[in-house]
């Protein structure tokens, strides 16, 4: 496994003990478990009922939002970050 | 004394004190950016407060400041995965005893008996016979109110918009719609019980049995626990409103009526608290402070409380996010020097 930086908004910053935390994950999908079971209480926050991410939640992995890929079995490598944002349209 | 009122708007919430009621501090926003959307208080003294946000849902935080650090709780009220519900909002909290309740959107009920940290569906409401047919008003599929009796703890009350009100006298086992009485806004051709829209609840804290109700349809009252109810808007200038508050010392009401659900504005442009000091028999308009003209900012259903003192505070906030005080059971107001995001519920705490 490697160690993967977490970047998390300013309102989930509130509710999660911080903007940062680092888990140790192979994949982006087990990054996200990883999250969870460090800071059960974002589980609600980043997911639905249906276990999916929230419909304006985004993740970026690197820089590439992860609603692109075809699935969340990506490797990840030393160094990799994932970014969550809120996504917002219209002003 | 110190009396502390949470104000939760659209925006965060906002911590009001005074000592004396006269000099009042401003402190917040808690939970800057999220909807704060109820508070409450356990007997122990830990605050609840409920947030949402339209991006990442709503859970239940606690503390025992409210200006102090708040831990969310580990097991927010939530609807099962892939069961075809969405938690959007806490609508009310209210704890009794060692039993805290949680009136949720999409409409069910929640309890929590460890001080808020866990909560389980309460499913003889949650799974009741006509939820199938249970449909959202304007304001969403929510479960606003929630009464219990404070001498018999297994006899429950619960107001859900565009459904109506439940009775439940077996400790929330099973639950009967109790709206005899009430004009029908949305009938439903297999469950006739159902399609009635509360809008608010308070119940007489010497006869649970005495409860007055804010509907869509007008102002009634009960006298036998709901069974039946009667329309009593005497003096008021609308049945139409959301919040309805009581002052437990002398069981005096107050209201924010508007004009009709259409408009959902106050009259003519006159922002107006009624108060009835004869258990809802004749209303009078309550106006002295407020603005005489040009004001067209509602009152939320959970924006209207009391502080239940000698004499009675009323405290209210309104979708233009001002906050009116009056500390001598509504003869006079005002307006408190701020101008807060739309406040959606105010709470009041007294202590000392």
């Amino acid at each position: 496994m490697v160690t993967v930086d977490i970047q998390l908004p300013g309102l989930l910053a509130q509710v999660g003990q911080g903007d940062t935390l680092t888990v140790d994950a192979n994949t982006i999908s087990g990054a996200l478990d990883a999250i969870v079971e460090i800071r059960p209480t974002l589980a609600l926050h980043l997911f639905d009922e249906s276990g999916a991410l929230r419909e304006h939640v985004l993740c970026f992995h690197n820089g590439t939002n992860t609603r692109w890929l075809d699935d969340l079995d990506v490797p990840l490598v030393s160094g990799d970050s994932l970014l969550f944002m809120q996504a917002v349209s219209g002003g | 004394m110190n009396v502390r009122l949470i104000v939760g708007t659209a925006k965060g919430g906002f911590v009001i004190h005074s000592s004396d009621r006269q000099d009042w501090k401003i402190e917040g926003p808690i939970f800057k950016g999220w909807k704060v959307t109820t508070s409450a208080r356990d007997r122990d003294g830990t605050f609840l407060v409920g947030t949402a946000s339209d991006v990442y849902g709503s859970a239940i935080h606690r503390a025992n400041d409210p200006l102090g650090e708040w831990k969310q709780a580990n097991q927010s009220p939530q609807y099962p995965r892939d069961g075809g519900r969405k938690m959007n909002q806490i609508w009310r909290i209210v704890a009794n005893g060692d039993s805290i309740y949680a009136g949720v959107d999409e409409a069910g009920l929640f309890r929590s008996t460890d001080g808020g940290d866990i909560w389980s569906p309460v499913a003889g409401l949650n799974e009741h016979a006509t939820r199938g047919a249970w449909c959202p008003g304007a304001g969403g599929l929510c479960a606003h109110s929630i009464l219990i009796d404070p001498t018999n703890p297994k006899r429950l009350w619960c107001g859900i918009s565009a459904v109506g009100v439940f009775r439940s006298d077996d400790g929330g086992e099973s639950w009967q719609a109790k709206n005899d009485g009430i004009p029908v806004i949305l009938e439903d051709k297999d469950h006739p019980d159902i399609g009635y829209c509360v809008h608010g609840l308070v119940a007489s804290p010497t006869d649970a049995n005495r409860i007055y109700r804010q509907d869509h349809v007008g102002m009634f009252r009960s006298t036998d626990g709901g069974d039946h109810w009667e329309r009593n808007e005497e003096g008021l200038p609308s049945g139409f409103g959301f919040p309805i508050a009581m002052d437990s010392q002398t069981e005096t009401l107050f209201a924010a009526p508007q004009e009709s659900d259409e408009y959902r504005l106050p009259k003519e442009g006159r922002l107006c608290i009624c108060r009835s000091t004869d258990r809802g028999n004749r209303w009078e308009e309550m106006r002295d402070g407020l603005p005489t003209c040009h004001s067209y900012e509602g009152v939320l259903r959970g924006a209207m409380v009391t502080d239940h003192l000698d004499p009675c505070g009323v405290y209210f906030g309104t979708t233009s996010g001002s906050v009116y005080v009056s500390v001598d059971c509504g003869a006079s107001w005002k307006s408190l020097p701020c101008r807060l995001p739309r406040v959606l519920c105010v709470d009041a705490y007294v202590d000392g």
